[in-house]
């Protein structure tokens, strides 16, 4: 890459990376580039950080606490016989054969609709730089799926890909395709995994586009010249450039796959059949508001969290060294 | 759209009634019942104006429902509601969550409520599968209030394009009627989403099949499933049949299974006799009804019900208690519950009000209306046929429709599938009876 060509970041692109990736690592106050804080002292960021510690306070660290002591508590709903258990519910679930299938189904869910978000994301939004004519339509018809209520989007895909009525479910069995996601584990993940794919795509898509447009169209362009290719320049310039968006999806891809995929998943195929869409996050609500399990339930949340908390970690610690969130000078 | 309506009329009744109670004098304003309720869409209109009824029936007390969801959603919030203390004076809660409020603490039973209150109910007319569900230590602990049974509904077009009448009596009889419709070019049968209920809960009374030990569960917490053991394995290979041969279909998520029966497009349609609202707004169908099949060469006993019973809550004051009795005592009038079995085609709960609406003639108007009624009473009932009484019921049906499932896919034969669906119920028993001890 060019020591010379990189101007400095523009404002924009500044502006749209999340605050994430500006906390970061203690640098020398005089660093550059975007990770560097321009506070003097720490009365005013603590301050202005207040606000959000406290909502957090309240709706986060407060009910998970409290979840947590659930989690070592075998008790009846309504609350009249409480026992201490201990391990116990942490221990049954691991043994559970049921938890663990959840937790491979959510492996498999997860990882795919991560990659064929990021990647059909990544199609389209240079597509979008393509496209000349209705650009504006272009883009405000892939923004569409994300005002659409994940329940309503579920409950549309389910009907589409419905063996008996469904429009899109009678196409393909027009093709010879014995599509019945009410029978068939596999095609009922695959249709989870499509709708929530499609609910999120533009989430990815409305990043990379933004990604892409902050590259200064001179580095390319000077690439260009000295002879690289387009996938040279895409493996050299643009990838390496558009990277701190890149793992900022992979994080927030993963969380939404994990996590924020119940609406969609109760919508499409209630967890079935035979539990082949039991997700860990809709198993957590079947057995805690349907089963009334609070201690089972309580003890999913735990082992959920865990995983959140470690997946995260896991993919700063790995994937984050290599990202370089500096201009060089 | 349809829910807010009833609720305006509510407040413009009420609004209406203000000046009234005024120039009666110095009356206080009745007092509010709340009452949480589970019925959507038209029967939930029909509750609503029950409510209606009774609070221009009396001065003292208004009823206030208020829908909160599913039957899930319900006994969730009421749960919320009781640990926070703010719960309503009356809930309606799914047979299978008996258990959970019956040992909960948190109700008082409505027989005991009742004498409290001095309402003089005749608790021995009602119809026995109902009371039977219900009664605990020799009194009703809830009052029946929406009871259903699984009929057979079936379509009367394709039965006879493939030269039928009728579905024959028992399953054996109905599979080959099935093979023939579906030969003469018909349609197979759609399958309730409760299709547990029916097919192996119901399955199981009506043939006498043990499902359970300890009385289904009746003689105490230390029960054990058995179905593993009895015919229900032939019952779930012979649902897995009929799915590959294209005899039944699964509605899954996106169509509502009645909905596909309702269009024309399924042969017969084992359901809730609470379908009837369905059937009746239907256009151009031909529809029949019929009782349930049984097995070749077994006496047909009773069905088993379904549905909900309205819980008392505690916590609640004297006048209070005596405004939630007033409409429980409301509710169980002949006269209330002919009319709601008219309204819903829920099962009327008394013998009182059964003869009621026999006299009315409604049942030379509406023949397949009696059916459930009499399949509920046909037969003298076993210790097999009295109903169901686990604790955790609903998470031990959602763990046997899981492996069933597995069974309909392939993944295991119907033997393993049951076998494994009784080891992961007698857990989930064991955890209740383990909390519970001593209090049944």
């Amino acid at each position: 890459m060019s020591q010379t060509a990189a101007p400095s970041l523009p404002a924009t692109r500044r502006a749209l990376l999340p605050g994430l990736f500006r906390r970061g690592r203690a640098r020398p106050r005089e660093a550059q580039g975007i990770k560097a804080s321009g506070f003097k002292g720490q009365a005013l960021p603590l301050l202005l950080l207040a606000p959000q510690l406290l909502i957090l306070l309240l709706f986060f660290f407060i009910p998970a606490i409290r979840g947590l002591a659930q989690a070592f508590l075998l008790q009846d709903p309504f609350g009249q016989e409480v026992h201490f258990v201990g391990l116990e519910n942490i221990t049954a679930l691991l043994r559970s054969a049921e938890y663990r299938e959840s937790l491979r189904l959510s492996a498999v869910f997860a990882v795919a609709t991560t990659a064929l978000t990021f990647s059909v994301g990544l199609v389209l939004a240079f597509a979008t730089d393509r496209v000349t004519r209705g650009r504006t339509a272009y883009r405000a018809v892939l923004l569409l799926p994300y005002a659409i209520a994940p329940a309503v989007a579920g409950f549309v895909w389910a009907f589409l890909f419905n063996p008996l009525v469904g429009p899109a479910a009678g196409l393909l069995h027009a093709l010879g395709i014995a599509w019945d996601p009410n029978r068939d584990s596999g095609d009922a993940m695959l249709l989870v995994i499509l709708t929530a794919s499609w609910k999120h795509l533009c989430y990815d898509y409305i990043f990379l586009v933004a990604a892409l447009a902050a590259i200064p169209r001179s580095v390319i362009e000077a690439a260009a010249v000295d002879g690289a290719g387009p996938l040279r320049r895409f493996a050299n310039i643009t990838f390496p450039m558009i990277a701190p968006t890149v793992f900022f999806l992979l994080v927030m891809n993963t969380v939404y796959g994990l996590f924020e995929t119940f609406a969609i998943i109760d919508a499409t195929t209630r967890g079935g059949p035979a539990a082949a869409t039991s997700i860990l996050v809709y198993k957590v609500y079947v057995d805690g508001f349907v089963n009334l399990d609070l201690g089972s339930s309580a003890a999913q949340s735990v082992l959920l969290m865990i995983l959140a908390v470690s997946l995260t970690v896991v993919q700063f610690r790995l994937i984050e060294r290599r990202i370089s969130y500096d201009v060089s000078q | 759209m349809s829910a807010t309506f009833p609720r305006r009329m509510i407040l413009a009744a009420g609004a209406a009634a203000l000046p009234l109670l005024r120039s009666r004098g110095a009356r206080a304003a009745p007092r509010e019942i709340r009452f949480w309720h589970a019925m959507s869409g038209v029967n939930g209109e029909r509750l609503e104006e029950m409510t209606r009824q009774f609070n221009a029936s009396q001065p003292d007390f208004a009823v206030t429902p208020v829908f909160k969801g599913s039957y899930d959603d319900l006994i969730n919030a009421t749960v919320a509601a009781y640990r926070t203390r703010t719960q309503p004076q009356l809930v309606q809660i799914y047979e299978r969550g008996f258990m959970t409020m019956l040992l909960s603490g948190a109700v008082v039973p409505v027989q005991e409520l009742m004498a409290a209150q001095k309402y003089e109910i005749d608790w021995g007319d009602f119809i026995k599968p109902i009371a039977g569900y219900y009664t605990h230590k020799g009194g009703l602990a809830a009052m029946p209030f929406n009871s259903s049974t699984p009929i057979l509904f079936f379509n009367k077009a394709h039965f006879a394009k493939a030269g039928l009448e009728k579905p024959a009596e028992t399953w054996q009889a109905l599979e080959a009627q099935l093979r023939q419709m579906k030969a003469s070019g018909g349609p197979g049968s759609i399958m309730a989403d409760d299709y547990h209920w029916s097919w192996f809960e119901n399955y199981s009374a009506i043939n006498d099949y043990q499902y359970a030990t300890r009385n289904n569960g009746f003689g105490g917490l230390d029960t054990e499933f058995t179905y593993n053991r009895t015919p229900v394995v032939q019952q779930v290979g012979r649902i897995k049949r009929w799915l590959d041969d294209g005899l039944l279909q699964v509605a899954g998520q996106g169509v509502a299974a009645s909905a596909v029966f309702t269009a024309g497009r399924s042969a017969t349609f084992i359901a809730s006799t609470a379908a009837h609202s369905a059937m009746v707004a239907a256009n151009g169908l031909e529809w029949d009804a019929v009782p349930l099949p049984y097995e070749e060469g077994r006496a047909a006993r009773n069905s088993v019900i379904g549905g909900a019973v309205l819980w008392a809550l505690r916590g609640h004051p004297e006048p209070d208690n005596a405004g939630t009795a007033a409409f429980l005592a409301f509710v169980a009038k002949p006269e209330t519950q002919v009319w709601w079995h008219k309204a819903t085609g829920y099962v009327p709960a008394t013998n009182a009000a059964y003869a009621l609406a026999k006299s009315q003639g409604w049942y030379k108007e509406r023949p397949t209306q009696e059916i459930a009624v009499q399949q509920l009473s046909r037969g003298e009932p076993t210790a097999n046929s009295l109903g169901y009484r686990f604790g955790n019921f609903t998470q031990t049906m959602l763990a046997q429709r899981e492996e069933a499932e597995r069974a309909f896919a392939g993944q295991k034969s119907p033997q393993q599938a049951m076998d494994d669906a009784v080891a992961r119920g007698n857990e989930i028993l064991r955890r209740f009876e383990r909390l519970n001890a001593g209090r049944y």
